[in-house]
């Protein structure tokens, strides 16, 4: 499962930003950030590689809890399971949240003006994890399942979608109420972003 | 002799090593040539339109061509993206009807955008104005172009027409909005102050696209007809379409059961008559 996962997170991020290349390059220019196709792509190749290196140097930690795991068989497997899956969510998601501020700094010092350093970190922001969650999906798994087999992919990858199942889940928690639970979590993620981004020191250019 | 007498020193002549640098010429300062390539052109509708839209006001810019093969290519690959939803005839189906409904939109919506602009104050003939909105549909087809890759993903995944006609639909409004700025940039740089005209202009452009996806229907689900006679609002048809979906359901849809649609020109559904979405994946 390590060698499966070692391939498909590359591969997540080499999809994903491949894919959303031209966007990307088109969104760059046109939200007054003026930055070229090669630009975006290595600004964004950038903050993904501060991620790699964030998550990469929690690699030794993460091993160390994966080897004192209990075994999928064991009675605990279940609740160990969903342990290792938050801590990594967890770890992943302030991987993303670190590299994405250093990603604002490098566009905030190429802009003309910090609002359009924003927006343009926000554009990319949404759709690069709009695909990226529906390639996470169809690369699956990254951690399985006690219950499942170990596969490289799931048996029909492109069977499904990310933002239905998650949709599904929620109506499921909310019990039928999936709308408002749904607006409370956007409002949220982006409140979140907003109060990270916005925090951020403005740096006066040197006289 | 008297010291009063006597002329003033000369002024030292300015030397090269006092000469002030000129400082090296950015590429936003080169002017755009009177006749524009296709490389100019994208330098121009991305990061200088307000360079642009004089240049496409002077006979001879030789824009006109390239900006429509631009906008063809553009809607139509989009449109072959769309069609990979449903596949079978929807692969020349949609961007066909894509195609000619964003040329019939347009066609529609020009005179008004001629009398709008003139109540904005933009001065500009009708070619140049025929032009300039030719450019900002194409800014729209790159967009669509840009987002494609992510459209066909979940096309590929999702069989849910609400989810897809919802997708296509805030796609198509984005990109929209961004060829609009476009337009509305060539109104301001031919003298028009007000933007009130301009976005009501834009709405109505919405609109009649919004509508012709629904009256070009089916082109994200399939039928057995290329196009349905039946006339309907697209509010109505998304409504009674939301939550259906393009893998066979146990109810038998009736001949007027339609699925929802999405904000390009073209995009219609209808529930399919057989089989699966990918031919490829067995029951």
């Amino acid at each position: 499962m390590g060698l499966f996962v070692a391939i498909k997170f590359p591969l997540l991020i080499g999809c994903t930003l491949i894919c959303n290349a031209l966007l990307n390059g088109l969104l760059g220019i046109l939200l007054g950030m003026n930055l070229g196709f090669r630009q975006s792509f290595l600004a964004l190749l950038t903050a993904f590689s501060l991620a790699a290196l964030i998550l990469g140097s929690l690699a030794p930690v993460t091993f160390l809890i994966a080897v004192n795991a209990p075994p999928p068989d064991a009675p605990e497997a279940r609740i160990a399971h969903a342990s290792y899956l938050v801590t990594h969510t967890l770890l992943v998601g302030f991987a993303g949240i670190v590299s994405n501020i250093h990603l604002h700094k490098i566009l905030v010092a190429k802009a003309a003006n910090r609002f359009a350093a924003t927006v343009t970190l926000l554009a990319w922001l949404g759709g690069n994890g709009f695909l990226g969650a529906q390639f996470s999906w169809v690369l699956r798994p990254f951690f399985g399942s006690p219950s499942l087999k170990v596969q490289f992919l799931r048996d029909d990858p492109f069977d499904g979608n990310f933002y239905e199942t998650v949709w599904k889940s929620i109506e499921r928690i909310s019990g039928g109420n999936g709308v408002p639970m749904l607006t409370a979590i956007l409002i949220a993620i982006a409140a979140s972003i907003l109060i990270s981004i916005c925090e951020q020191p403005v740096r006066l250019p040197k006289p | 002799m008297n010291p009063q007498e006597l002329p003033p020193p000369p002024l030292p002549e300015p030397t090269e090593a006092r000469a002030v640098p000129t400082p090296p010429v950015t590429p936003q300062e080169i002017p755009l040539p009177d006749q524009l390539d296709l490389k100019s052109l994208f330098e121009g509708l991305l990061r200088r339109p307000k360079d642009l839209i004089p240049k496409l006001g002077v006979p001879g810019h030789q824009a006109a061509g390239k900006l429509a093969l631009l906008i063809l290519v553009t809607f139509a690959m989009f449109g072959v993206v769309l069609g990979c939803f449903a596949k079978h005839e929807q692969l020349w189906a949609a961007p066909l009807k894509m195609s000619a409904g964003l040329l019939f939109s347009s066609f529609i919506c020009f005179p008004s955008l001629y009398i709008f602009s003139a109540l904005a104050g933009a001065r500009m003939t009708v070619s140049q104005l025929a032009v300039c909105f030719a450019a900002a549909l194409t800014v729209t087809g790159l967009l669509l172009l840009g987002f494609a890759p992510a459209i066909w993903i979940f096309a590929e995944s999702s069989d849910s027409f609400g989810f897809i006609g919802a997708l296509v639909l805030i796609i198509w409004l984005i990109s929209l909005v961004f060829g609009f700025g476009f337009l509305r940039n060539a109104v301001k740089v031919s003298g028009g102050g007000q933007d009130g005209p301009m976005i009501l202009w834009f709405g109505i452009f919405l609109l009649v696209t919004l509508q012709m996806s629904t009256s070009l229907r089916p082109i994200l689900g399939r039928s057995d007809v290329f196009l349905t006679s039946e006339k309907r609002f697209f509010l109505q048809h998304w409504g009674m379409t939301m939550g259906t979906s393009l893998s066979p359901v146990e109810k038998v849809p009736t001949a007027t059961t339609q699925a929802p649609e999405a904000g390009a020109p073209p995009v219609s559904t209808s529930v399919p008559s057989t089989g699966f979405r990918n031919p490829h994946v067995s029951e």
